[in-house]
């Protein structure tokens, strides 16, 4: 049996939920994570991983496969996380308690993590589009045009968002950065 | 620092401080979608393949459309509403040509 994504949603728009289940199984990781990248609070990542998956289930018969259900998968956890934001205060990720890396990289220094903890800092107080981009791009790996297609706008667009967010951050860590 | 430098920095600063995958946290998700599911919205222009889906399941549907279809065709049969159009039907078909071409006999009434 065919268990693309494709095929699966295909079930699912006929009201198939073991297939539901499995494309939940599937993505849910995903997603979780991109969340809470966005949202730097883990509570409101899995209201927004679950709702993501609800309207999974809801819009499956309305769905067509014109990109990957991972890229519109990506897009509705993203509007998810921005209408949040507009909604609540954004916490820190170092408040967030996040889970981290417990094993640091051979030859790491103190200099470098003191430069990559005031990074990750400094993207979560970036406008909210921009720290979009920003983890879409560089956590996720997405091309310009796929983080286009997740924002739901043009290429260009998502270079500027890109280049003003970097700018942004360089500004926030020059004095560590030029040391 | 060059763009170059900056991007890695940038892209080992978020890989390294991004959270690794929360078990409990996706269960607790999976669980919550295990619930039943709500409605789904139908999209409108399937609504015409209902009618062509072989796969007869659900049956139901097919076949209270079916039955309902028979139903009024009984109806109409047994009430004689279509005999008007046979009565209709069958009277033009019953003409004289020579009716509608020559006019009657003023003293007979007759036609030719």
């Amino acid at each position: 049996m065919d268990d693309s994504d494709e095929a699966l949603m295909a079930r699912v728009a006929r009201g198939d939920e073991r297939a539901f289940r499995e494309l939940a199984r599937r993505h849910v990781p995903a997603m979780l994570g991109l969340a809470r990248r966005i949202l730097g609070n883990a509570a409101d990542a899995e209201d927004v991983a679950q709702e993501a998956m609800l309207r999974v289930w809801t819009q499956a018969p309305r769905w067509q496969p014109l990109a990957a259900l991972r890229t519109w998968l990506s897009r509705v956890v993203v509007n998810l996380c921005l209408d949040r934001k507009r909604k609540a205060q954004w916490v820190e990720l170092e408040a967030a308690g996040e889970i981290k890396d417990p094993a640091p990289l051979a030859g790491d220094s103190a200099e470098t993590a003191e430069r990559e903890r005031l990074l990750a800092a400094a993207v979560a107080e970036l406008p909210a589009r921009q720290r979009a981009a920003i983890v879409l791009s560089y956590t996720e790996g997405m091309s310009n045009a796929q983080v286009a297609e997740v924002l739901d706008t043009t290429v260009s667009a998502v270079e500027t968002l890109l280049v003003r967010g970097k700018q942004n951050l360089r500004r926030a860590l020059a004095q560590v950065i030029e040391e | 620092m060059i763009d170059n430098e900056f991007d890695r920095l940038l892209e080992s600063a978020l890989k390294r401080r991004a959270p690794q995958r929360d078990e409990a946290a996706v269960n607790r998700v999976l669980n919550r979608l295990a619930a039943p599911l709500p409605r789904q919205r139908a999209a409108l222009w399937r609504w015409p393949t209902v009618l062509l889906d072989w796969q007869f399941a659900p049956a139901w549907p097919r076949m209270a459309a079916l039955g309902a279809s028979l139903a009024v065709g009984f109806v109409i049969g047994i009430s004689g509403l279509d005999r008007g159009i046979d009565h209709a039907g069958s009277s033009a078909a019953n003409l004289d040509l020579g009716s509608l071409v020559f006019e009657p006999e003023t003293l007979t009434g007759e036609r030719p």
